[in-house]
């Protein structure tokens, strides 16, 4: 007997069902399709306002007269300054130490400090000054500390070194200053602050990358950052002459604030390192530009890591050895790449 | 043979009760969907400046014919550069206000000379269309002071907002309407 209540058969009712699970189908198929459209449309849309700087990226191979015939990684992570000392030694600011190297790397002894190692110089009888946030501290050629000098404050932060025959110069990015110490530490003159008698226009420093480099002609070479220029100071605090200029281009620094590391090679040409376009150059004696040790291209990590959200922690620093052979610290990285002149090196 | 029991509940209660918790029901969806309207109304979009990722979308998608984003300037933190990569393109040929040498497309950023070596950078508002390519220079080689917001008194404040639908960052967020902005206050921070 036939159920009176069933008002649909069997029949009917795979019938009905293969359509609507057709008419879903059909549904879901359009939605994905269009989802899929959406999102490869955003996801393909060229920017027309792309800020490109993929050409500075690049450097002329013609201007790229140095490579690289060693590397080696920092001792310590998170560094920040490179000295050359006598020996044939490097003298590395990372981590709570300055650690010394040989000149292939190899690690020869370390120098613990009471907080983050900033910065390092290094006297020729082996004497290092190392300076931490604040103040500077002083070890004996075999690494016994010897002198902790007065600290300088809360404003203070220290970020360049540079040691002479009588006096120590320390670069204090946060109070704006080069300071000048005798060799017992009592400090006896400051240098780079603003004094329009003097002529002196003052260091304007967007970050705290301030170094400071004694040359063989009794000068002091000082970063202006935020003007875009090297300055030479005499120990007495008057400025002599300077050189560099804004300009995205390889002759120029770059960004708001470069070069942020010096070093100068035998014959007193400079070495200049930059952040942002991370790129490390050689200028004459008169400050013109002569060719490239390494471009934007050799420091990925560190372009990466000025860009897009902080470009306060890059930046490079170096030293030369005595044949000339510079040593380029990456602070991202956390590494020493050894550059030589390639004919030097071929 | 013994009488059928009694049920527990008729046809007639069962129908009542149902009909009771329908209604209950309905009206507790009623209460949600206003109060889920009510808190919407307390809420703006906003741009999050740490994950903006200066995709340029914001210049064109907004349904505004000219976009409610806009950059902004936290002079507290801005270097007052000469070479502002915000203001020059990557290659000036020199550093003035000349047309060429500026990388806003629609020379909405004026420069003003401080004193040596200083410039101040302001923002004309109403030329702004939120297209971020200061930003990104800004970012990149700079303190990081310049960033996109959406301006409330252009914003209108669409349910589904345009812009975040594409936004390459995911940087569009609901925000409280009484506090509908997203400040940096530290170089590179929020």
């Amino acid at each position: 007997m036939r159920n009176r209540k069933q008002t649909i058969t069997r029949r009917q009712f795979i019938k009905e069902g293969a359509q609507d699970a057709g008419i879903l189908a059909l549904g879901s198929a359009a939605f994905a399709t269009s989802a899929a459209a959406r999102a490869a449309s955003a996801g393909n849309d060229v920017n027309p306002f792309a800020y490109d700087v993929g050409r500075l990226r690049k450097t002329d191979p013609k201007l790229i007269q140095y490579e690289q015939v060693g590397q080696f990684p920092s001792p310590y992570p998170e560094p920040h300054r490179i000295a050359a000392g006598p020996e044939g030694r490097f003298y590395i600011a990372a981590g709570n130490y300055v650690s010394v190297a040989d000149r292939d790397g190899a690690r020869v002894s370390e120098i613990a400090l009471p907080g983050p190692a900033r910065c390092v110089a290094v006297a020729g009888d082996g004497t290092v000054y190392a300076g931490v946030r604040d103040h500077v501290e002083v070890f004996d050629r075999k690494g016994q500390r010897t002198a902790v000098w007065e600290s300088l404050g809360k404003r203070a932060w220290l970020s360049g070194l540079a040691v002479g025959e009588k006096e120590v110069f320390a670069a204090d990015s946060g109070n704006r200053v080069v300071l000048r110490y005798d060799k017992s530490g009592k400090l006896v003159g400051r240098i780079g602050e603003k004094n329009k008698e003097r002529n002196v226009p003052g260091l304007i420093l967007p970050s705290p990358y301030l170094d400071v480099k004694l040359a063989q002609d009794g000068l002091l070479r000082v970063n202006n950052t935020g003007r875009h220029r090297v300055e030479a100071y005499t120990a007495q605090g008057d400025l002599e002459f300077f050189w560099g200029k804004p300009s995205m281009a390889i002759d120029g620094f770059c960004g708001c604030c470069n070069p942020v590391g010096l070093a100068l090679l035998p014959d007193g040409r400079y070495v200049t390192c930059e952040k942002g376009l991370p790129r490390v150059k050689i200028y004459s004696k008169e400050g013109v530009f002569e060719c490239v040790v390494a471009g934007p291209e050799s420091f990925s990590e560190n372009w990466q890591k000025c860009s897009p959200s902080d470009c306060t922690t890059g930046g490079l620093d170096a030293a030369v050895d005595a044949a000339g052979r510079i040593y380029i610290l990456d602070v991202v990285e956390a590494n020493v790449r050894i550059m030589a002149k390639k004919k030097e090196a071929s | 043979m013994d009488a059928k029991p009694e049920p527990n509940v008729n046809r007639r209660q069962f129908l009542r009760d149902g009909a009771r918790a329908a209604a209950l029901t309905g009206l507790g969806g009623l209460l949600g969907v206003l109060a889920g309207r009510a808190t919407a109304k307390g809420t703006v979009w906003q741009i999050d400046p740490q994950k903006c990722v200066r995709c340029g979308n914001c210049a064109t998608h907004c349904v505004l014919e000219q976009s409610a984003a806009k950059c902004v300037h936290a002079y507290a933190i801005c270097g007052y550069c000469q070479l502002c990569t915000g203001y020059f393109e990557p290659e000036p040929n020199d550093l003035n206000t000349g047309a060429e040498n500026c990388l806003c497309p629609t020379s909405a950023i004026k420069r003003t000379y401080v004193e040596d070596p200083y410039y101040e950078y302001t923002i004309d508002e109403a030329l702004c269309i939120g297209c971020a390519k200061c930003v990104e220079g800004c970012n990149r080689f700079g303190n990081g002071s310049l960033f996109l917001q959406v301006r409330h008194d252009r914003c209108v404040n669409c349910n589904e907002c345009a812009i975040s639908k594409v936004c390459a960052g995911d940087a569009f967020v609901r925000v409280p309407a009484d506090h509908p902005y997203l400040l940096k206050t530290t170089s590179h921070g929020a």
